[in-house]
């Protein structure tokens, strides 16, 4: 349990603790998870911060994302070019963000950003139909699909102006509770 | 860098945004704020407050980092301030850590919910509950009377042991003090095996039942003495009164946020599409259930709102039709449940008079058990054939079923005690019995250890029948679906998990325990192993051969109806504990409170010996003067957290329009600010391409050209 690991600068490792929900072990454990994804790219010695970006499809490859529907979604919310590579960092948000400890608001600021898929910062119509489809895997109809989603905007939007905002979803998660532990991924 | 350009459309609507970041860098309405040019005001509250609120922000990690590499050149001074808060912070992540460690079946509870949703999790953490709740019940039984008593059996000889005085006259009733348990000393292997099942013979006279005990007070020396009789009332009230407890406060947390979030009723469809996917869920497997789960539940809400429509949508003639009919079906299900309670008052009766040995006696002993658990299975049945015919709307046609199987179960329950206690006490008049003690002597030499069997029998019994449930139907049916491919098996098909069904059975089960906790002291012991096998076998089924359920189980509302279920059942224990207390009069022969004319008077006796001044002070609040004034005060505090609760809506309800305002406004000056713009755009025409750079429009949420002057993905931000 000593300062023996050489791989982050002590000062790192407190701005992860700070900056992340994490602790020491648990920055260290998710570094090796990030490290087993491409051994051959990224280096031991973080110390010297290294510009190393992993490609989305290794990212989309960890056996906690291979499922999820929304897992191209996620990684291009959480990456810094927003198109799913990520660096060390975008990957240690990404799982602070989706942990346990995350506060209600923050989730839903990302689940925001994860479904509206066209990133107009408005959930709009055709957002909430791909949404739907990847929930369904395609196998509703085109007219319970429709029918769901005027369903969705008559429930939600509060503003009247036909599509969700950041404002209109945050206050329908507020009412939900079971958000919070459906929108987490244990690692 | 290429961040603060921004990217991502913007369309119409969002001109006014344009000032803002890009779109992960914290819209200033929505996402937590950070202000940079705040400095720090000293005190330890900073310490603790700026890292908690830099992890809290939405910004990238990178920025974040930034962030704090300023903070820490800021605040050198406190910085052992800060380490200490930091120490601290991580020493509650190691407390929480450990104590999620420590919750009981926390991982498996948490794979359920995964596989099969909130429903089927929420019999789970139900089931847990109670676990926890009779555990703690044996440790306050154990700790109070089964140890002392186990320990005063053993004590050498130089403590006194006195015997309580006896209040009642016993002349005359010498023959009412005979009481002899063990038939004979001869007994054959087989015996021990119908003993264990129907606490008869060996199990009969020990720490098992009430009759064991003695009604001694032990005097150890001068400051110390233990009365077993009061230790082992006392007990028994504080351990009803700890049920009630646990049972209201954890009400009160569920209530809680069924009420914070609306009962869940209201937007559906929204907690569906958003909340519904369960981001933890891992393998093809699991994901492809839950899709089609989704998938179905959104079917059945659509054809429920079809449903509704064309009900609305009915004929005079034909509503009545319906209602007639409706009426009619209720009757018939009334019926039915009338003639299950005959059947059981009939077969107690039956089974209290008739005594044989074997394995008739058994089947003899067993036969009011038999009779519930068989009226438990046909009456739910014939009454879900009954409401097909009904035409409900599914939501309607569950709530009716609980209501009907809760009915049942429960009163049934009731009858049974009522006969048993009115062939106790000699009400149905038939037997002559009752004369020189009061009690049916013919029958119970015994009263209490009986009824302490029959509540370990029926206990016994449904555990039995739980477990034969699920190896002769649950596994058979699986492997048939799995092996035939017939179509109508194929139609039938696997298992389904129904929760309402399941979690009556745990309410009942409990039910029973609470009655007979007072006449065997060590059910609750046999109910936690009982309950712990039983979650391991129905996670077991759960996994093995259920699929996901179709009607989906809203948890949040019914959690509360599951403990207002366990709520009903307890006070319908406590009836019976307090009727058995305070109006029967004890055996003679055996258990902690012969010699005594009820059990409540150990209570006042008891009294007598206590010092003065608490004596004073119990009868001050006892009476008049002081329950008057505390009924008064309860009275108002009542309407103090009403009148707080209903301004609470107000605000919540006066917030929500305020909102709606707000939007309107927001749009009212976004079309505003369109229209400006087409007004000055044909001025700007002629003056170039470059003031072009300051009229972004765009109309739709999808990209449209880009300007060649800047790089494809960006948009501008007017500065």
């Amino acid at each position: 349990m000593g300062n023996k690991q050489t791989i982050f600068t002590p000062q790192q490792l407190d701005a992860y603790q700070d900056c992340t929900f994490f602790t020491r072990k648990e920055i260290l454990r998710l570094y090796h998870r990030y490290r087993d994804l491409a051994p051959q790219l990224v280096p031991l010695d973080y110390t010297s911060r290294p510009d190393v970006k992993l490609p989305y499809e290794l990212i989309g490859s960890m056996p906690e994302l291979k499922d999820n529907p929304f897992r191209q979604r996620i990684a291009e919310v959480f990456s810094e070019d927003g198109e799913g590579n990520m660096t060390l960092d975008d990957f240690l948000d990404m799982f602070s963000v989706l942990s346990e400890m995350a506060p209600r608001d923050l989730k839903a600021y990302y689940a925001f950003k994860i479904y509206d898929f066209n990133n107009d910062d408005f959930i709009c119509k055709s957002d909430l139909e791909k949404t739907l489809n990847k929930l369904t895997r395609n196998e509703l109809t085109e007219d319970e699909v429709r029918m769901v989603c005027e369903k969705v905007i008559d429930e939600a939007d509060l503003d009247n102006d036909g599509r969700l905002s950041l404002e209109d979803f945050q206050h329908m998660i507020v009412r939900a509770p079971e958000f919070l532990s459906t929108f987490h991924i244990r690692i | 860098m290429c961040y603060f350009e921004g990217q991502g459309y913007y369309s119409t609507e969002q001109s006014l945004r344009l000032r803002r970041l890009s779109s992960r860098v914290p819209n200033q309405n929505a996402a937590p704020h950070f202000d940079w040019g705040s400095s720090p005001e000293g005190g330890k509250d900073d310490g603790e407050e700026e890292p908690r609120n830099l992890r809290e922000l939405a910004m990238p990690l990178y920025m974040k980092k930034k962030v704090w590499q300023v903070q820490q050149m800021r605040i050198p001074v406190a910085s052992g301030r800060v380490r200490r808060s930091r120490a601290l912070r991580l020493f509650y992540a190691e407390a929480r850590n450990a104590l999620a460690m420590v919750t009981l079946w926390r991982r498996a509870i948490h794979k359920i919910g995964g596989h099969f949703g909130g429903g089927v999790q929420s019999y789970f953490v139900f089931l847990r509950f109670l676990v926890v709740l009779n555990f703690l019940s044996f440790l306050l039984i154990a700790g109070f009377v089964l140890i002392p008593s186990i320990v005063f059996h053993s004590l050498p000889f130089n403590t006194s042991i006195s015997h309580m005085p006896n209040t009642t006259n016993i002349t005359g009733l010498e023959q009412c003090m005979v009481y002899d348990p063990n038939p004979g000393a001869l007994t054959v292997f087989y015996i021990y095996f119908l003993d264990l099942l129907s606490g008869t013979g060996f199990m009969e006279y020990s720490y098992m039942f009430y009759g064991y005990y003695n009604n001694t007070m032990v005097v150890v020396d001068e400051s110390f003495s233990y009365n077993i009789p009061l230790a082992y009332l006392l007990t028994v009230s504080f351990y009803f009164l700890f049920c009630l407890f646990c049972i209201i406060v954890r009400m009160g947390g569920v209530a809680r946020v069924a009420v914070a979030t609306g009962g869940g009723a209201a937007g559906g469809y929204s907690m569906m599409v958003f909340t519904g996917w369960d981001y933890g869920l891992q393998g093809g497997c699991a994901t492809r259930l839950k899709q089609n789960n989704i998938r179905y539940q959104l079917q059945v809400d659509l054809e429920e709102e079809r449903l509704k429509l064309k009900a609305r949508s009915l004929t005079l003639l034909q509503t009545v039709g319906l209602y007639t009919l409706r009426g009619f079906l209720n009757l018939i299900v009334i019926a039915l449940i009338l003639g299950a309670f005959t059947a059981i008052a009939a077969a107690t009766t039956f089974s209290q008079k008739n005594q044989r040995d074997g394995i008739v006696g058994l089947l003899l002993e067993y036969l009011p058990s038999i009779v519930i658990t068989v009226s438990n299975f046909v009456v739910p049945f014939l009454c879900d054939l009954i409401a097909q015919l009904e035409n409900h709307n599914p939501s309607t046609t569950i709530i009716l079923a609980l209501l009907r199987a809760v009915f049942l179960r429960l009163v049934s329950l009731a009858v049974l005690l009522y006969t048993l206690w009115s062939n106790i006490t000699c009400e149905n008049g038939m037997d002559t019995g009752c004369e020189p003690c009061s009690y049916n002597y013919q029958q119970y030499q015994c009263w209490e250890t009986r009824i302490g069997q029959e509540m370990y029998k029926l206990t016994l019994f449904d555990f039995l029948t739980t477990i034969a449930v699920l190896i002769l139907l649950e596994f058979p049916r699986r492997m048939v679906v799995d092996n035939c491919s017939n179509k109508l098996i194929q139609w039938v098909g696997r298992q389904e998990f129904l929760v309402p069904p399941n979690v009556l059975g745990l309410v009942y089960a409990q039910t029973v325990v609470w009655t007979g906790a007072l006449f065997c002291p060590l059910l609750p012991l046999v109910n936690t192993i009982k309950f712990v096998i039983i979650f391991y076998c129905k996670k077991i089924t759960l996994f093995h051969n259920c699929r996901p359920a179709v009607k989906v189980f809203r948890s949040t509302s019914s959690n509360i109806v599951f403990f207002l279920v366990l709520l009903f059942g307890w006070i319908l224990a406590s009836t019976v504990l307090i009727y058995s207390m305070a109006e029967i009069h004890p055996s003679y022969g055996c258990g902690p409170f012969r010699f005594s004319s009820s059990m409540w008077s150990t209570i006042p006796e008891s009294f007598q010996n206590l010092p003065h001044t608490a004596q004073d002070f119990l009868t001050y609040i006892g009476s008049q003067a002081f329950s008057i004034p505390l009924f008064i005060f309860s009275c108002v505090l009542l309407c103090y957290v009403a009148a707080l609760a209903s301004v609470y809506g107000k605000s919540v309800a006066l917030l929500k329009a305020q909102l709606k305002l707000e939007g309107r406004d927001k749009q009212f000056l976004v079309k505003q600010i369109e229209e400006l713009q087409k007004k000055l755009k044909p001025k700007q025409d002629p003056m170039g391409p470059m003031a072009l750079s300051h009229d972004h429009v765009q109309a739709t949420c999808d990209p449209q050209d880009s300007y060649s002057s800047s790089p494809p993905l960006h948009s501008y931000a007017l500065d």
